[in-house]
C-alpha cells in the first residue's frame, strides 16, 4: 500500500517543487522532473513484480495490482522518463514564449495521475484522476504557443463533457450495483436496459480520451497548435492506455456485452480505421496528419477487444501498446523535425534523409513507419495478425448476421492498413525525400534523438521477440485478469524471430550479390540525376503532398472531403450549434423591457408554487 | 538448420531464382511468339543479370547512399520469404502455422515498398511521381484481392495455407465453384497490378515516366531488383495455385503455375496501358464489385 501512496506522491511532490523554482533555474527544475520520473519507474518495476492484490485505504479497497494494470504502469512511467528527457531541449531557452516552470510540473502531475487512474480500484477514485488528467493536458496544450487557445478549450469541453457522463454512468452502476468497488461490480447489458446507459457511459468516456470517433475532434484541431512532447505524452500514449484500459474494464470485467453490442463496438472501430486514415492522406501539416492517425489506430483497439475472444483480446491489447510506442516516436521525431526547420508544413520541407540531414531521425520516423504500417516482422504486424486472427475466429463461431459484420470489419481493417502505408509513405517522401537544395540541418541534441531511437527499437524488439518477450510478460498474463486464457499453445503461431533470421540471411545474399559485382570490377559513382536531359528549375519540384490527389478527385470523395472541411462531422459543432440555437432562443426573451421580466418572474412562482403546494 | 536449407536452397532463394528467371523466359518467348518474334535463348536472364553485376553503380547526388543501395534487397529478402511459406504449404501442408495466409499477405507488401522507397531516394520527380503511382496501385487492388482471398478463407474454413491445401486435395478445388472462379479472375487481375504487367504497368511506363522509380538504378541495385521482380513472377502466379487449385504433386502444381503464367502473359499482351485513375476506378468498382458478388455466393455456399 505505501508503495502505491509513494508512487502517487513522488512525481506529484516533485511537480510541486518544480513549480516554484524561478524560471532562471530551468535545469534545476529539469533535473528534477528527470529524477523524479526515473524514480517512478523504478517503482513501477517493483510493481511489476508484486502478485495481483487490493490495498486497503480508510476501511475501503481503493487500489488494486492486478494483471492487467501491472505493465500498463510501467509503460506510462517510461514514457514519463522518455517525454521530459526530450523536452529538455525541445523548448528553445530563449524564446520569449518559451514554457514556463509549470510545464514540468503538469507533465509530472500528468503521470501520477495516470498511474493513479490505472491502479485504482473505485470508480469515483478512478474518475478523480481521469478529470485530473484532462485538466493538465489544458495546461499542457497551451504551455507553448499562444494561439492554441481554441484548441484547449475544445479538448476541455469534449473530454470534460465526457467525464459528466461518466459520472452519470457510475451513479447508475451504483443504483443497480450498490457497490463501486471495481472489481465486485458485474452486470449484463443484456436484460437491463440501465445497465447497458451505464455501460455507454463509460464507453463514450473511453472513446472521447482515446479519440475513437465521434469523439476524436480534439485530437486533429489541439496537434498543430500543441508542442509536439506534449503530443507525444498525452494524446499518443497516456490517453490512448488509459482509453482503451476504460473500454477493457468495463468491456471485460465490469460488464458482460450482448452480441449485438458488440457488433456495434466493431461497428465503430472500423469507421474509426478508415474515416480517419482517408482523412490523413489529405492533411498537408506535419502533425496534423499524424493526429488522424492516432485516431485511426484506436479503431484496431476496438475491433481486438470487440471481437471478445482470447486472440482478438490479447491482440486489441497489445496494440494499444504498440500504438503508444510508435506513436510518440512519430510525434517526437515531428517535434524534432519542427525544432530543426522551423515549420510542420509538408510543402516546405524536404531532403532530410542524407547524411547532412537528420538521418537518425529518418531511421526512427521509418521503422515507426513500418510498424504502423504492420509491415513484418515489426511489432505493429504481431498485434494486427492478432486481431485478424480475432476477427477471423469471431466469424468462425458466429450467427450468419455477425458473420458478415466480422467480414466487413476484417476487410476495414486490412484496408486500413494499406491506407496507413500510403499516408506514411507520403509522408516520408515530403519530409525525408523529397527534391530540395540541401541545407545543411544537422541531427538533433542526444537528449532528443535517444528517446525516438529507443523507442524505435521497441517496435524491432516487440516485433521481433512478441512471443518471448511482450506477449510472455505483459499481454498473455493479462488476459487472466479478465478470466480468460489463450486456448493452445503458441508452437503452432508465427514466428518473428525465425522470419527475421530468414530475412537476414537473405540481405546477406543481397550484400554478397554486391560484393560480387565489386569483384567483377564495379564502382560506385555519384552522378547527377536524369530527367530526360532537362535541368530541373529549383522551384519545381515534387513534394508528396498531392500524390492522392487522383484519390480525391473521385466524386464521391471530393465530395465527402468537402463535407468534411465543414465539419460536418464534428460533434463538438453540432453541440456549439445546438447550444447556440437554445441561446439565441433564450436571447430573444432578454429585451432589456421590466414588465416582461416581472411577468415571467411572476409566472415562474404560480407554476412553482402550483407544482410543490397542488400536492 | 534445415530451415535455413528451405530458404536458401529449396523452396527458397536458389530454387524461385531459378524458376523465377524460367519465368521470365517464358514470358519473354510467348511475348515474342504473340508479336510473330523469335524470342530470347534460354539463357538471356541470367546474362542479363551478370551483365548488370559487372556494371558500375551509378547513386544520384544528395540523397541517402544506404537507403537507395539497401532498398532493392529487402524486397528480394521479402518475397524469397514468401516462396517458402506458399511452396511449404503444397509441398508439406502440415509444417505451416496457423494465420500464414495474413503474413503472406502482408511480405507482399514488402517488394512495393523497396520499389517505392528505392523511387523516392533516387531524389528524381519521375521517380517520385512513379513510386507515388506505385502506392496508389497498391490501395487500389487491395480491397479486391483481399475480398478474393476471403472467398477461400469461406469455402475452405482456415486461415492457414496447409490446411487450404490439405481442404482441396480432399474436396474439389475453390477454382471448380462459382464463387472461386469469380475471385480467381479478380485475383489474377490484382497479381497483374501487383507484378506490374499491363495494362496495370502505370508505375514504370516506360514511355512516359521512363521506368518511374526505377529511372536512376543501375549495375547491381537494378539487377537485384529484377531479380525481385522475376521472383515475384513465380510466386505470386503459385501463390494462386496454392490458394485456388493445389494438387498433391509438384510437378502437377509447376504446370499450373505455367497456365497461370501464361494467362497472365496472353493479357499483358493483349491490353493498352490504362491510367492511374482509371485503375484505382476500375478495381475499385468492377473489381471490388466482383469480388464481393465472390464473396456472397460463397457465403450462401455455392
Amino acid at each position: 500500500m505505501d508503495l502505491i501512496l509513494y508512487l502517487l506522491a513522488v512525481p506529484f511532490v516533485a511537480g510541486l517543487v518544480c513549480a516554484v523554482i524561478p524560471k532562471k533555474q530551468r535545469l534545476i527544475a529539469e533535473l528534477l522532473a528527470l529524477a523524479g520520473s526515473i524514480a517512478v519507474f523504478l517503482m513501477t518495476f517493483i510493481i511489476f513484480r508484486t502478485n495481483p492484490v487490493n490495498f486497503q485505504l480508510f476501511g475501503l479497497e481503493l487500489f488494486r495490482i492486478d494483471n492487467f494494470n501491472r505493465f500498463l504502469v510501467l509503460f506510462i512511467a517510461l514514457f514519463g522518463i522518455l517525454v521530459i528527457l526530450y523536452s529538455t531541449k525541445f523548448f528553445p531557452k530563449t524564446d520569449k514564449f518559451s514554457i514556463s516552470s509549470f510545464y514540468y510540473t503538469s507533465v509530472l502531475w500528468s503521470i501520477s495521475a495516470a498511474l493513479g487512474c490505472v491502479l485504482a480500484n473505485n470508480l469515483i477514485l478512478m474518475l478523480v484522476f481521469w478529470g485530473f488528467l484532462g485538466l493538465t493536458l489544458y495546461v499542457l496544450i497551451q504551455s507553448n504557443s499562444p494561439d492554441s487557445k481554441d484548441a484547449a478549450k475544445k479538448t476541455f469541453i469534449i473530454v470534460g463533457g465526457s467525464d459528466c457522463l461518466m459520472i452519470l454512468g457510475i451513479a447508475i452502476i451504483w443504483v443497480l450495483t450498490g457497490t463501486l468497488q471495481m472489481d465486485k461490480i458485474f452486470l449484463s447489458t443484456a436484460d437491463s436496459t440501465l445497465a447497458l446507459t451505464a455501460f455507454l457511459c463509460l464507453a463514450i468516456g473511453a472513446f472521447a480520451k482515446a479519440g475513437a470517433m465521434p469523439f476524436h475532434t480534439w485530437i486533429p484541431d489541439m496537434a498543430p497548435v500543441t508542442p509536439a512532447p506534449v503530443i507525444a505524452l498525452l494524446p499518443a500514449s497516456l490517453d490512448k492506455l488509459l482509453g482503451i484500459y476504460l473500454l477493457a474494464r468495463i468491456s471485460l470485467n465490469l460488464f458482460s456485452l450482448s452480441l449485438p453490442l458488440t457488433a456495434f463496438l466493431m461497428f465503430i472501430g472500423a469507421v474509426t480505421i478508415i474515416a480517419a486514415v482517408f482523412m490523413a492522406m489529405i492533411q498537408h501539416d506535419l502533425k496534423k496528419l499524424l493526429s488522424y492517425h492516432a485516431v485511426s489506430q484506436v479503431g484496431y483497439m476496438i475491433l481486438g477487444l470487440a471481437t471478445g475472444n482470447p486472440v482478438g483480446i490479447a491482440g486489441g491489447i497489445f496494440h494499444m501498446l504498440n500504438n503508444a510506442i510508435y506513436k510518440s516516436c512519430f510525434f517526437l521525431c515531428g517535434g524534432s523535425i519542427e525544432k530543426k526547420t522551423g515549420t510542420t508544413d509538408l510543402d516546405k520541407l524536404g531532403a532530410l534523409a542524407g547524411k547532412a540531414g537528420m538521418p537518425l531521425t529518418f531511421a526512427a520516423f521509418f521503422i515507426a513507419s513500418m510498424s504502423i504500417s504492420g509491415v513484418p516482422p515489426f511489432n505493429g504486424f504481431v498485434s494486427k495478425w492478432m486481431i485478424y486472427q480475432g476477427l477471423i475466429t469471431q466469424f468462425q463461431n458466429a450467427s450468419p448476421k455477425f458473420q458478415i459484420i466480422a467480414l466487413v470489419c476484417l476487410v476495414a481493417a486490412m484496408f486500413g492498413s494499406a491506407l496507413t502505408l500510403a499516408s506514411f509513405m507520403k509522408l516520408i517522401h515530403a519530409i525525408f525525400f523529397a527534391q530540395k537544395k540541401n541545407e545543411q540541418k544537422g541531427e538533433v541534441n542526444w537528449q532528443m534523438w535517444l528517446p525516438q531511437l529507443l523507442l524505435a527499437g521497441l517496435c524491432i524488439v516487440f516485433g521481433v521477440f512478441a512471443f518471448a518477450l511482450p506477449l510472455k510478460y505483459f499481454i498473455i498474463p493479462s488476459l487472466s485478469a479478465f478470466n480468460l486464457q489463450l486456448s493452445g499453445n503458441l508452437i503452432g503461431f508465427w514466428q518473428p524471430e525465425l522470419a527475421t533470421m530468414l530475412l537476414i540471411a537473405c540481405i546477406i545474399i543481397g550484400i554478397i550479390i554486391f560484393l560480387a559485382s565489386f569483384s567483377l570490377g564495379s564502382v560506385i559513382k555519384r552522378h547527377k540525376i536524369f530527367i530526360g536531359g532537362e535541368v530541373l528549375p529549383e522551384n519545381q519540384r515534387v513534394t508528396g503532398v498531392d500524390f492522392y490527389q487522383t484519390i480525391k478527385e473521385i466524386k464521391i470523395f471530393d465530395q465527402t472531403y468537402a463535407l468534411a472541411q465543414k465539419k460536418v462531422f464534428d460533434i463538438y459543432d453540432w453541440g456549439k450549434a445546438i447550444v447556440n440555437a437554445f441561446a439565441s432562443a433564450l436571447a430573444l426573451m432578454h429585451t432589456g423591457n421590466m414588465h416582461i421580466y416581472l411577468a415571467m418572474s411572476i409566472m415562474g412562482l404560480t407554476i412553482l408554487l402550483y407544482v410543490f403546494l397542488g400536492k | 538448420m534445415s530451415t535455413f536449407f528451405d530458404y536458401l536452397i529449396f523452396p527458397g532463394f536458389l530454387f524461385s531464382a531459378v524458376f523465377g528467371m524460367l519465368a521470365v523466359y517464358i514470358d519473354r518467348k510467348v511475348s515474342a511468339r504473340v508479336q510473330w518474334r523469335k524470342g530470347p535463348p534460354l539463357l538471356q536472364p541470367v546474362y542479363d543479370f551478370v551483365k548488370l553485376l559487372g556494371k558500375e553503380i551509378s547513386v544520384p547526388e544528395q540523397t541517402s547512399v544506404f537507403t537507395f543501395l539497401s532498398a532493392p534487397v529487402f524486397g528480394l529478402a521479402a518475397i524469397t520469404l514468401v516462396s517458402v511459406i506458399v511452396w511449404n504449404a503444397m509441398l508439406v501442408p502440415g509444417k505451416t502455422f496457423i494465420g500464414d495466409l495474413i503474413v503472406v499477405i502482408y511480405l507482399l507488401a514488402i517488394p512495393s515498398i523497396a520499389v517505392i522507397i528505392g523511387g523516392f531516394a533516387s531524389n528524381n520527380p519521375i521517380a517520385s511521381i512513379g513510386a507515388s503511382r506505385e502506392m496508389k496501385l497498391i490501395l487500389s487492388y487491395e480491397i479486391p484481392f483481399i475480398l478474393s482471398i476471403l472467398t477461400v478463407i469461406i469455402k475452405t474454413g482456415s486461415i492457414r495455407m496447409g490446411d487450404i491445401v490439405t481442404y482441396q486435395l480432399a474436396n474439389p478445388a475453390v477454382i471448380t465453384s462459382a464463387s472461386g472462379i469469380i475471385a480467381f479472375i479478380v485475383a489474377i487481375l490484382c497479381i497483374q497490378a501487383k507484378l506490374c504487367l499491363t495494362p496495370f504497368d502505370i508505375p514504370e511506363a516506360e514511355q512516359e515516366i521512363i521506368a518511374g522509380p526505377a529511372v536512376e538504378y543501375s549495375g547491381t541495385p537494378l539487377a537485384i531488383f529484377k531479380l525481385t521482380k522475376w521472383i515475384m513472377l513465380f510466386v505470386l502466379p503459385s501463390f494462386l495455385v496454392a490458394l485456388f487449385m493445389p494438387s498433391a504433386d509438384f510437378l502437377y502444381n509447376l504446370l499450373k503455375f505455367a497456365g497461370v503464367l501464361v494467362i497472365i502473359i496472353l493479357i499483358k499482351n493483349t491490353n493498352p496501358r490504362l491510367r492511374i485513375d482509371q485503375a484505382v476506378k476500375f478495381f475499385w468498382t468492377y473489381g471490388a464489385g466482383l469480388s464481393l458478388i465472390a464473396v456472397i455466393l460463397a457465403l450462401i455456399g455455392l
